[in-house]
């Protein structure tokens, strides 16, 4: 089981391997690109931080991880492309390919037939933008062209187990740390970062915007006494929940990585192009130490969970809270 | 232009009473697996197309394994009973069900399938970016001569669209391909982690995950204001939708409307 770690400049590649990743994901950005699209992303990250710069920068980065023999996976997975973009985003993907990166990750069924017509010499990997929920869906990507297959945030552990169970030529990565996002990102239409933060209501993820919300019930006001108005003036509160916490406040789903060992998952995935280095290392650190662990050690489930959760709160200083768990079936089990 | 009503209980076959405005029905769910009818149902929705002499289409969900095991049911069902239906797929899971063991039924792409952005957000800056920006955001990826090759390649033939508030711009998209535009309402977003399930327990109000539910979204729509969003968002169930019942000026592009009378969850 791999740590797939974001990598946003060369000068990280060296801190972030010894810190225990095993293979890393980045984007790129250039000025022919942001002239046209200034909010538009090439790569599901907004302009700012978060992208190399260079393709000469890329390809010494990549040639440095080589050395290590950590693959480097280039990302261009928008959900959608129109035609006048694609002289843009193919001249991305060779020059990524040039640069010697050892795959390309898409989201979009179109650029993957493209893609696989070009015959190139990298694998193609579905991200999570392509919304494999079942082993059917997976074929169907298999057939298209991919080696690969990262799942969407919303699946449990038990429904990922049957997928990849049904699924044996192909190979999955999971989420395990960082943005946990409200909504299904591959079928989430909200454009993000339509500002920068001069202008908070655009540039504020749109799923944690405060909202005024009223309820309208399916019964007649007739029907209602006042316990019920009260009762849903209560209920109200847990609409509100996401403008109250941060999607990026420490999400964490390390305790499944348990049963992800035992169920062939390939990959755990970090979130965080854009994320500080020293973050980076720190999320890559508590990985690498529970992996290693389960590995060596021979732990029962309860007590790599344990063992989870303490070098959680231990690291990022926060409780687990279910509704920062990627996989919450695993905090109703003891540890 | 046809004209279809899409509902997605048998109850509200009610809307085709005393009304001879549809040539087709769109029946299914799009949004959560937990809502998908059941055989019986699609029987009768069934029944009642044929005795009206109407057409049929069957929509479907994105799904788990255990909704893929239930829409395979449904398929089989239908190109039992109803070949040469249509089936709106929004799921390429579906697709590969389809294209395997139902070439009689014909494969049309979801609306969840055709990205374009939906924020309403997007009204405010059109008018502050490039002109490359705004054609982005009102254009589908079928502007890609590959990729209307592929669908076609696959009898996909048709490919469904939202009133995006943005408008849409169907242009340089081919003929082969007819387009479906749904009326009035459009879905933003969809989730797993269904803030409406078990909404009136109060036990319940910090527990966020793929819970079970008993259905809330069948009684409970809640409403949501921001300034910055141009028009009112509406929560039912896992979804997120605008209404926007303003006809676009190209209607023309478009060779099919369906019309929701109730938001379809």
């Amino acid at each position: 089981m791999k740590i797939l770690s974001p990598l946003d400049s060369k000068e990280e590649v060296k801190e972030l391997i010894q810190a225990g990743a095993d293979e890393f994901f980045c984007g790129l950005l250039e000025e022919t690109w942001h002239r046209k699209y200034p909010v538009i992303s090439i790569n599901r990250r907004p302009a700012g931080k978060g992208h190399f710069r260079t393709f000469a920068d890329l390809k010494e980065a990549v040639s440095m991880a080589k050395e290590h023999n950590a693959p480097v996976y280039f990302t261009v997975n928008e959900h959608y492309y129109i035609d006048e973009q694609y002289d843009l985003v193919l001249d991305y993907v060779k020059k990524a390919v040039d640069a010697g990166v050892s795959g390309i990750i898409l989201a979009d069924y179109g650029l993957l037939t493209v893609l696989k017509e070009m015959n190139l010499s990298v694998k193609l990997q579905v991200g999570t933008g392509g919304t494999v929920f079942n082993s059917q869906s997976a074929r169907f990507y298999q057939r298209m062209g991919a080696s690969s297959v990262t799942f969407p945030r919303h699946l449990t552990i038990d429904e990922i187990r049957k997928i990849v169970e049904n699924s044996p030529e192909i190979e999955f990565c999971v989420f395990i740390i960082n943005s946990r996002c409200v909504n299904v990102d591959g079928f989430c239409t909200f454009e993000h970062g339509l500002s920068d933060q001069s202008c908070f209501p655009l540039y504020r993820n749109a799923c944690m915007l405060p909202y005024h919300i009223s309820l309208s019930p399916q019964v007649s006001a007739e029907e209602r006494d006042m316990g019920d108005i009260i009762r849903e003036h209560r209920f109200l509160e847990r609409q509100h929940i996401w403008e109250t916490v941060h999607v990026d406040d420490h999400p964490c789903g390390a305790c499944a990585l348990y049963e992800f060992r035992e169920i062939r998952i390939n990959g755990v995935k970090i979130v965080g192009r854009g994320n500080t280095l020293e973050r980076k290392v720190k999320d890559i650190q508590f990985l690498r130490t529970l992996i290693d662990r389960l590995e060596r050690d021979n732990l029962s489930m309860i007590d790599f969970r344990k063992s989870a959760r303490e070098l959680y709160q231990n690291t990022y200083s926060r409780p687990c809270r279910m509704h920062m768990c990627y996989y919450p079936e695993v905090m109703e089990m003891p540890a | 232009m046809e004209q279809a009503l899409f509902i997605s209980k048998v109850d509200n076959l009610k809307y085709f009473e005393d009304t001879d405005e549809f040539a087709r029905l769109y029946f299914g769910m799009e949004f959560c697996e937990r809502l998908i009818p059941d055989a019986a149902d699609l029987k009768k929705v069934i029944s009642f197309v044929n005795e009206k002499k109407i057409d049929f289409t069957l929509v479907t969900p994105y799904v788990t394994e255990d909704g893929l095991e239930r829409v395979e049911r449904l398929l089989g069902t239908l190109a039992e009973t109803k070949p040469g239906s249509e089936v709106v797929f929004n799921d390429w899971g579906v697709f590969q069900v389809m294209d395997e063991k139902y070439p009689g039924l014909i494969p049309v792409l979801g609306r969840m399938l055709n990205k374009m952005k939906r924020g309403p957000r997007l009204l405010n800056v059109l008018d502050k970016i490039p002109e490359e920006s705004v054609r982005y955001y009102r254009s589908p990826g079928i502007t890609v001569p590959k990729v209307r090759e592929f669908l076609l390649k696959n009898r996909i033939t048709r490919v469904e669209f939202d009133n995006l508030l943005q408008g849409i711009d169907l242009e340089r998209t081919g003929d082969e391909i007819k387009k479906t535009l749904y009326l009035p309402f459009a879905y933003i977003t969809t989730t797993r982690l269904c803030l409406t399930a078990l909404c009136d327990r109060p036990d319940k109000v910090k527990e966020v995950g793929i819970t079970p539910c008993g259905h809330e979204c069948q009684r409970y729509t809640f409403y949501l204001k921001n300034p910055i969003m141009i028009t009112n968002l509406i929560r039912k169930g896992n979804t997120i939708f605008f209404c926007n019942e303003d006809i676009p000026d190209n209607l023309n592009m478009f060779d099919r409307v369906v019309i929701a009378p109730e938001i379809p969850i």
